[in-house]
Parts: C-alpha cells; sequence; structure tokens
C-alpha cells in the first residue's frame, strides 16, 4: 500500500483550484466530473509521482461542521513541507494570500499558516535541522 | 406501464448480456447547448420516444426504473413534489450522495429538481407516435461534450427500457468503455464548436477494492 491521495475538503472547487496553482503553485494533475460530481486533484511539483491532493466538494453536512469549527480554532486542514518557509513565504504572500501566522519558529521546525480561501487554513513546516 | 423491472444484478447472463455487449450510440443527434459566462452552460436534450407519457413518467420518477438506465439512484419516488430524495451518483469514484427537493411534479408532463448543483428539468409531450421528452440542465462548460453524450447513451438505454428489452444502465466509468464513446463526445464538441475532449486516465481504480 501506498499513500496516493490525500483529501481536502473545499466550499467551491474553481475557487480552490486557482488558489492552490495560482496562489500555491501547484499543478493541476485530475480534473473530471460526472453529473455533479467532480474529481479534482493537484500535485505539488507537477512530478505525476508526487502524492496527489483532492480537491473535494465539501457537500457534506457532517465534513462542513468539522470544517468550520477547525477553522474557527485556527486549527490547520492540512500542513505541506517545505525546505524554504521564508521563500515560500514571501512568494505566495506576494500572490496575495492571507496569513493568519507568519514564519514562527516552535520546536524542531518554523511554521506558516495561510487560508484557502475555501474554508481552510493551511499550514506550511520546515522543520529544523538538528 | 410496466412492471417493475428486476435489479439489474440479478439477471441472467444472456441475450441481455450481448445486447449491451454489442449495443453502440448512433451519431450526435438532437442536443442543444447555451453558451454563456457562467461556468455551467445549459444543456437540452429533446428525444422521441414511442411510448406514452404516462409510461416514459414512470420510467423518470420511479426509484426501480431509474435503476435500469438514470446516471444516480434515487432513494423514493421523484413523482411528488415536496418530497425530500437522496440521489447517489452511480459509478462516480467516491459515494457521492446529494439530497433534493422535488420542485415541480405535474405528472405525466414536468419535473423538476436539482442533482447537486445542476439543475434538472424533463418535459414529456405527447405525440401522435409517443411522447417528446425533452430534458434541461446544466453542465460545466469543460466536461458539457461529455455529458452530451452521457445523457445520449442514457435516453437510448431507456428507450430499450420502455420497449421492454433492457440492456442495463451504462454510466461513469462504464460508459468510458464503450465503442463509439469517443467519437460521440467528438461528435457533439464538434456540433457545440468546442475542442474535442482529452481522454481520461482512470485515476479512481484503486478506490475499488
Amino acid at each position: 500500500m501506498k499513500i496516493k491521495v490525500t483529501s481536502i475538503y473545499v466550499d467551491n472547487q474553481d475557487k480552490a483550484l486557482r488558489f492552490y496553482t495560482e496562489v500555491l503553485g501547484f499543478t493541476k494533475k485530475t480534473d473530471f466530473s460526472q453529473g455533479p460530481y467532480r474529481w479534482l486533484t493537484v500535485t505539488p511539483s507537477g512530478d505525476p509521482n508526487d502524492v496527489e491532493l483532492q480537491l473535494a466538494l465539501n457537500n457534506n453536512p457532517a465534513g462542513k461542521k468539522y470544517q468550520e469549527a477547525l477553522f474557527g480554532q485556527s486549527q490547520p486542514a492540512i500542513m505541506f513541507f517545505t525546505d524554504d518557509i521564508k521563500g515560500d513565504y514571501e512568494r505566495v504572500k506576494s500572490k496575495g494570500a492571507e496569513f493568519t501566522m507568519p514564519p514562527t519558529d516552535v520546536t524542531g521546525s518554523t511554521i506558516a499558516m495561510l487560508k484557502d480561501t475555501c474554508g481552510n487554513i493551511v499550514q506550511l513546516t520546515q522543520l529544523a535541522k538538528w | 406501464m410496466v412492471s417493475a423491472p428486476s435489479n439489474s444484478n440479478e439477471r441472467e447472463v444472456g441475450d441481455e448480456m450481448n445486447a449491451r455487449d454489442e449495443y453502440t450510440p448512433g451519431p450526435a443527434t438532437g442536443v442543444q447547448i447555451h453558451k454563456s459566462e457562467a461556468e455551467n452552460w445549459e444543456l437540452v436534450v429533446v428525444r422521441e420516444l414511442r411510448h406514452p407519457p404516462e409510461k416514459v413518467w414512470q420510467a423518470i420518477t420511479d426509484p426501480a426504473h431509474l435503476r435500469e438506465w438514470s446516471p444516480f439512484d434515487a432513494d423514493k419516488s421523484l413523482a411528488t413534489a415536496g418530497a425530500t430524495v437522496k440521489l447517489t451518483t452511480v459509478n462516480a469514484p467516491q459515494l457521492y450522495v446529494t439530497e433534493t427537493t422535488v420542485i415541480r411534479a405535474d405528472e405525466p408532463h414536468f419535473l423538476e429538481y436539482t442533482w447537486g448543483a445542476n439543475p434538472i428539468r424533463w418535459e414529456l409531450e405527447p405525440t401522435a407516435n409517443g411522447t417528446r421528452l425533452t430534458l434541461w440542465t446544466a453542465i460545466n462548460r469543460r466536461f458539457i461534450s461529455m455529458g452530451a453524450a452521457g445523457w445520449h447513451i442514457c435516453l437510448d438505454i431507456l428507450d430499450r427500457l420502455l420497449a421492454g428489452t433492457p440492456i442495463g444502465r451504462l454510466v461513469g466509468a462504464d460508459t468510458m468503455k464503450i465503442s463509439g464513446w469517443q467519437r460521440l463526445t467528438n461528435e457533439y464538441a464538434q456540433q457545440f464548436g468546442l475542442e474535442p475532449p482529452k481522454r481520461f486516465p482512470q485515476p479512481h481504480q484503486q478506490q475499488k477494492p
């Protein structure tokens, strides 16, 4: 077994695609639709072997409650790792992203948090070198 | 009225399977789209059926009949205005259930509800030979040629069900496997003045056990 895809709920898939590609810099991987259902994934680097992030429409009342509660507590719905958090922070910020936490040193890592415009807080993490 | 068909999974393998294997859609016809600034464009499908509106009405509202041809399953009848019905998109790569409230149900002429965010309106007009069925819906512009082809095939299957020779529904990934799918989507794309849709990879195969 392997992890090939992980999902995040979004309140609008078109808006999510714009944010994750144009602002965060991911690449669209798969986009198809069947009736009202739309399977939409992006990858961080465009490498076909990357783990995919599914941008799933949150039309599930239970999922919505969970998403809103996390967001209300400023808890990230997902975490991405980077080797250059300062550089990514400047780059993503210059594209208009709203950060709720600038790069901040915490135990073992530096983290930053931003809004994905689709109902989620995203955390960027750079592990400290030991 | 046609009697309620048995579940396709329980049917004997025989002539029906051959008919299903041999099925190939005819040329693209009877579908129009209305382009707009919106992300979703209106799709209008017109089909002449050699069966009376009452019989077609049953096939578009009754869960047992929908199971034979429709791209979604309904947990109860769609024939009552105000009814809350759960629609399950068939063969989607994840269990995908949306709830709808039937907006209008004038048996056997007019039916309106939503499928997720997509509006669905059916009109059945009696003709000398049976029924002129018109379906209005809206589909994301990038997938509209495939949507047109999908409804085309579903209505072919519906026609066979009404004729008493059901071949089992063809929706989702099953549709993409049949010969003629690519041709049909390309023909609709051409009629609509759009780029032919790209072949999809099959990313959801790993979802099935």
